[in-house]
């Protein structure tokens, strides 16, 4: 299943870039080809330098963005473009430029309008999700690597609360209740301490502590797994439960976007959430049981 | 309620530390011991979550995801659900950035009072980023093989999204 999205993902985004770009050859949404009238007003005669009034490319906006551009010589005209400036020309200076210019050809003047040809634009979603896909290989690692202090911080606090005894008295007062969800775990053992914590942690909405102790939990599951490269039944119900996790405490990031709007909607994330676990505890229990199939 | 949550993590800190000193455990030697592993796992955690995000980084930038809502836009509207919360539903299973733009959004055009914006609130509150969670938990014990646990991860975010998006019209009218 997996394999399938996983794969489903980046065909899709494929053939949607591809499709979308045929489309723009034939439409030509960027006047490739076609030379475009621009108002200008000059700033210093010397120099050259000049400022162009474009379309902001918004309906109904008739206001012009200004530009700021230099005549270089023989009718090449050097255009300065920032990240207010409309789509096309940031896209142009990134695709023709270094970004934050490109020059364009002039080809006549008059005392008010430019006649002006930009250079062309090609395969513009296709380079988007390439330019998507770097990033992000990229962002993915810096990610996993903020998490090291994170995870240091958390398994060290856990390795205290194991050499002192408080994960074995946590796994007297919390294994009647988890022993139900997780009937594979041998009666005793450290899982139920970091389970528990994770689910206290999503429950209360700090995801900071959520995520170390949840892979925590998951380490002492692969202890007890006897094959490795493959998920167990307790994996799979800790990982449903983890994703449906009843919330008393919305995440901070709603609290910040709603503002004071988010204590009428804590009831309703409540119930919702509720249902969500039991939708998980009842679905994972169907494929356990062998009601639902899975390919492997 | 507030107020606990912010409490809680240093109280556990206090907690665990006064323990181990009561029992006579060296705290300081065992913490670094435990933390030792923070790199090892941060580190094996990487090839899992660039394998994700990339795809789902793609698939966003594809402009795919504007085409399903405009597909769905009329199953939405003959359920009798605002179609605005559609994109809401599609992304936030695979990322949380862009659920919160899309949140972000629906407040700019709608404001935080309307029944749009509250309805994709509690969606967001209701689920998780599934895709991005799975990559973390079973990449840090380089678990390939993940059996059911998507579907099943899949199908709790489907129903969260359907109880919250009931509840949400339920409570508020």
């Amino acid at each position: 299943m997996l394999n399938k999205i996983w794969a489903a993902l980046i065909i899709t985004s494929i053939l949607f870039a591809l499709i979308r770009d045929i489309m723009d050859e034939i439409n030509n949404p960027y006047q490739n080809g076609i030379p475009q009238n621009i108002p200008y007003t000059v700033l210093k005669h010397d120099t050259q330098q000049l400022v162009l009034g474009f379309l902001t490319h918004q309906p109904d906006d008739k206001d012009l963005i200004d530009i700021n551009a230099i005549i270089e010589t023989d009718s090449r005209i050097k255009l300065y473009i920032d990240s207010n400036s409309p789509q096309w020309l940031q896209l142009l200076a990134s695709v023709h430029g270094n970004g934050s210019n490109f020059t364009a050809t002039l080809i006549e003047q008059n005392a008010e309008h430019m006649h002006i040809l930009f250079p062309e634009l090609h395969w513009v979603k296709l380079r988007a999700i390439t330019e998507a896909a770097f990033d992000m290989a990229e962002f993915a690692a810096k990610l996993a690597l903020g998490l090291i202090g994170l995870m240091a911080l958390w398994l060290g606090l856990m390795r205290i609360a194991e050499q002192s005894g408080i994960i074995q008295s946590m796994v007297k007062i919390v294994q009647p209740l988890l022993r139900w969800l997780f009937p594979g775990i041998p009666k005793d053992h450290p899982a139920f301490a970091s389970i528990s914590m994770n689910m206290a942690a999503n429950v209360l909405g700090l995801g900071n502590a959520a995520t170390p102790l949840g892979i925590k939990a998951m380490q002492q599951l692969q202890q007890l797994n006897n094959k490795s490269d493959t998920a167990s039944d307790e994996m799979c119900m800790f990982l449903a439960l983890n994703t449906s996790s009843v919330q008393l405490l919305p995440p901070v990031t709603l609290i910040a976007l709603m503002g004071t709007q988010i204590s009428d909607l804590i009831i309703p994330i409540i119930l919702a959430t509720t249902c969500s676990t039991i939708t998980a505890i009842i679905v994972v229990r169907l494929y356990q049981k062998g009601r639902l199939r899975c390919n492997n | 309620m507030q107020q606990l949550s912010t409490l809680i993590i240093p109280l556990l800190i206090l907690f665990i530390v006064s323990v181990g000193l009561r029992r006579h455990i060296p705290v300081y030697e065992e913490f670094v011991e435990g933390a030792k592993e923070g790199f090892s796992i941060a580190v094996t955690i990487i090839p899992y979550l660039v394998a994700m995000l990339f795809a789902i980084a793609m698939f966003r930038a594809s402009g795919a995801l504007e085409f399903f809502m405009h597909a769905l836009s009329p199953v939405a509207n003959w359920l009798g659900f605002p179609p605005e919360v559609i994109p809401m539903g599609l992304i936030r299973p695979l990322t949380g950035s862009g659920s919160v733009g899309v949140l972000a959004e629906l407040i700019q055009t709608h404001g935080t009072d309307s029944l749009i914006v509250k309805t994709a609130a509690v969606m967001f509150g209701s689920t998780e980023t599934t895709l991005y969670v799975l990559a973390v938990y079973f990449g840090a014990i380089n678990i390939r093989k993940t059996r059911y646990a998507l579907q099943a991860g899949l199908i709790a975010d489907f129903s969260g999204f359907i109880a919250a998006i009931t509840i949400t019209y339920w409570y508020f009218s």
